[in-house]
């Protein structure tokens, strides 16, 4: 997806052309909102989707820089922008941009830039989520189509996507990183397919699914990438993922926005700055308090003016690589501590409440739950290890599987 | 520093560089260990001669910055010297020119700002008080007027600089209005006591004004009216000490993990250590966070941001907390030979402490960010 430099509308006409278009199209911010696919189609069929990606599959042939320029003046007119596409528009579909063939790039991107179909990933399984390249989902040739058995988990969106990209083991002899295959499986309505909502510690049943698959018959033109090239695939995804979740490249997607108009507003027991200060002087405003208030601003204010930094920086040169590991561990470790934030600034109030009703919205409820966000999408541990491997280049850690046939790794378990 | 140097100010960090790394390697910063004023005046007016007091010195006065804006280009300055833990008295001088510029009179920038230019003279600002608050509530030092005069009572502490300086600007109280006067330190009624510090080679002082009298043209600004200048110059100052720090903690960390890669253990270089590599990522979103804050910072005070306060306190906050921790673990990481004199990093601890201290410790900043939230 090259795009020189002369045939690219510059970003300052272009820019006048998106606050044109944004300022007669786009709902305000105080609208009611509006629904996420109607937005997307807006955007796709005016040529506003997918700004980063080619016109041949359906989008707008131009940067990212272009769509940080897009959603950034949208935020500026505070209008509003499709809320739910961060996992398929801003961490898939650039992975099946990156990885998957002319003819699936066809057949797949358009429809997923329109918002017509969406995609999310099919990656841990019950036996693990930092393993990754320890599946143990099989995927097995039979003629001219392909058989899948196993199990995925933690698969955010699951039940309301159209498909899931799935990694699995397709040669059990080959070491662990060579033997692994992406494959897309659509998820509704699929016979040998069973899906199920996880319920959340907070009681509820949240984002995440469970995915039992036997024999689950699939094309073979639903493989993203070779067959037991997949690891490479897989890796280009996690990039992507953690670019999107730091807020940055292909996953800027406008959640800047969705965050200065949320800014002063709590979002279930995750408590605004201003909520944190309205509770702590309600109890008297202890000094710890106060320190902890202006530890969440500080800490959000930084990672803001960080990730602009590295966003920067990817465009003239200066970083390189896996510097959206560094974001996402620095947002995990403040939203964490954030959390305990409101338990400091709550006391009480924040986990007992009155009247008979069972409540969610509340600190403490979050609290049950707030480690998610240094699990999810690679845990603190793994991102620690991709900053110091990958992007300081340390040694790696040694590894007791990664030569040996993935069948004998499997045998030789519990023998350590 | 920003990403984005231009040209000039590429030159001007490494022409800084190459002039501390021949000029004033680790081996000199150890020799002025010693000396009673932390720096040789010679080798300051070789600094001055690169550009380092002309910033903020408007160019009516031979001065002149290579932006426009010149807290952007001060800070490469200070990032620098961060990296060598160089001396001299660069942060106190350019604070004083910049206030100067801004708010003295045609007279005292005639009168003043050539000498600080060249290197010939050292100008210091005297604000916090004994107890170490950097405030304008906590000034408690009075200017009062009589006739033609202005007449100063109290104490100033942790004046940098101030055993060598030719003149201070002093931040006193006028009523509910703090006023700022510029006084020579030969004046009659001023006291100055030497002190010093942690580091290597930065040198404070006390000094104490018993009704010291100066004429009313000495006042830099409104008698009473100095509450925004003295705002800037706050600013100003924690620019330039936060650069100076991702300097310290960037250096710091670069030589320790370079350490790190060869010193071996059980056979493996301790960096290839998961426990190690652990607290080194944490360091690494440490250290970018405190150069983006920095960095952000610097351009909120020449573009007159209006959150500029605020940011010049959550900058200080983080990378006052962070930096010296990165250095802290640092020397952890080094093992024992980090608690010799002999191994650097301590000239490198020494810097990081003072500048946690200096204008105002990350926990007072903090309380300043909740003060300054605005809800």
């Amino acid at each position: 997806m090259t795009v020189t430099e002369e045939n690219v509308e510059t970003l300052d006409v272009f820019g006048s052309r998106a606050r044109a278009w944004i300022e007669a199209n786009l709902p305000s911010w105080d609208d009611d909102e509006v629904d996420s696919h109607t937005l997307q189609n807006l955007l796709f069929d005016n040529g506003f989707a997918g700004i980063a990606f080619p016109r041949e599959y359906g989008g707008a042939g131009l940067t990212l820089a272009h769509q940080k320029v897009f959603y950034d003046t949208a935020a500026e007119l505070r209008r509003q922008v499709p809320s739910t596409y961060m996992v398929s528009i801003g961490m898939m579909a650039p992975t099946i941009l990156d990885s998957a063939s002319h003819e699936a790039k066809l057949r797949f991107l358009p429809k997923a830039l329109r918002g017509d179909e969406t995609w999310m990933q099919l990656l841990s399984e019950p036996r693990g989520g930092s393993d990754m390249a320890g599946s143990t989902t099989r995927l097995t040739r039979d003629g001219d189509i392909y058989v899948l058995n196993g199990a995925k988990m933690w698969s955010s969106g699951a039940y309301e996507s159209t498909y899931g990209l799935c990694l699995c083991r397709s040669d059990w002899n080959a070491p662990k990183h060579r033997g692994l295959s992406m494959i897309a499986v659509p998820l509704q309505g699929t016979p040998g397919l069973e899906l199920h909502r996880t319920r959340a510690a907070n009681g509820n049943l949240g984002e995440f699914c469970e995915e039992s698959f036997v024999d689950v018959q699939l094309p073979v033109d639903n493989l993203i990438g070779e067959e037991s090239k997949g690891w490479s695939v897989a890796q280009t995804l996690l990039f992507h993922e953690r670019n999107a979740v730091a807020n940055i490249g292909y996953g800027y997607l406008g959640r800047t926005a969705a965050r200065s108009g949320s800014a002063q507003r709590s979002n279930f027991g995750v408590l605004a700055v201003p909520e944190m200060v309205e509770r702590a002087r309600a109890r008297g405003g202890s000094p710890e308090a106060r320190q902890a208030i202006a530890d969440a601003f500080i800490e959000e204010t930084v990672l803001g003016i960080t990730s602009g930094r590295i966003m920067a920086g990817m465009r003239v040169g200066t970083h390189k690589g896996q510097w959206g590991s560094m974001l996402k561990l620095q947002g995990s470790v403040a939203a964490h501590e954030r959390a305990r934030t409101a338990l400091v600034v709550s006391g009480a109030d924040g986990v007992i409440w009155d009247g008979d009703e069972v409540r969610i919205d509340n600190p403490g409820t979050t609290w049950l739950g707030c480690r998610g966000g240094t699990l999810a999408g690679g845990s603190n541990e793994m991102q620690r290890n991709i900053v110091s491997e990958r992007l300081l280049g340390l040694p790696r850690e040694p590894s007791f599987d990664r030569d040996l046939p993935f069948n004998e790794v499997i045998r030789n378990q519990g023998k350590l | 520093m920003n990403l984005e140097l231009s040209e000039d100010q590429e030159f001007f960090r490494e022409t800084t560089r190459k002039f501390l790394e021949s000029e004033m390697p680790l081996t000199a910063v150890r020799e002025l260990y010693e000396s009673a004023d932390g720096f040789d005046r010679d080798w300051w007016r070789q600094a001055a001669e690169l550009g380092w007091t002309s910033l903020y010195v408007p160019e009516a006065h031979g001065g002149g910055s290579l932006s426009g804006s010149p807290t952007r280009d001060a800070v490469i300055v200070a990032e620098e010297m961060g990296r060598l833990v160089s001396p001299g008295p660069f942060l106190p001088v350019n604070v004083v020119a910049a206030a100067l510029a801004r708010a003295g009179s045609a007279d005292q920038q005639a009168e003043v700002l050539p000498g600080l230019l060249s290197g010939e003279e050292i100008a210091t600002w005297a604000f916090s008080e004994p107890g170490g608050h950097w405030d304008a509530a906590s000034v408690a030092a009075t200017a009062t007027p009589d006739g033609g005069d202005i007449v100063l009572s109290g104490t100033k502490s942790y004046v940098e600089a101030l055993g060598v300086a030719d003149r201070v600007l002093v931040t006193a109280r006028t009523g509910d209005g703090l006023t700022q006067v510029l006084v020579p330190t030969g004046t009659p009624g001023v006291t100055v006591t030497r002190g010093r510090s942690v580091d290597m080679t930065r040198r404070f002082g006390k000094v104490t004004f018993d009704g010291a009298r100066l004429p009313l043209a000495a006042v830099v600004g409104e008698v009473g009216g100095a509450g925004d200048i003295v705002e800037h110059q706050l600013e100003v100052a924690l620019a330039l000490q936060c650069a100076e720090l991702v300097g310290v903690a960037d250096r710091t960390m670069e030589f320790t993990v370079e350490y790190g890669r060869e010193r071996y253990a059980f056979g493996r270089p301790i960096v290839s250590f998961q426990v190690l590599k652990h607290r080194i990522a944490d360091m690494t979103h440490w250290l970018e966070g405190s150069k983006a804050v920095s960095d952000a910072l610097a351009g909120a005070i020449d573009d007159a941001k209006p959150d500029a306060a605020r940011l010049a306190s959550v900058a200080k906050a983080f990378v006052g907390e962070r930096g010296p921790d990165i250095v802290d673990e640092c020397v952890q990481i080094t093992g024992g030979i980090g608690v010799t004199w002999e191994h650097d990093i301590h000239l490198y601890s020494r810097r990081a402490v003072v500048d946690r201290a200096l204008f105002g410790s990350p926990e007072e900043h903090k309380e300043r960010v909740y003060a300054l939230l605005d809800v």
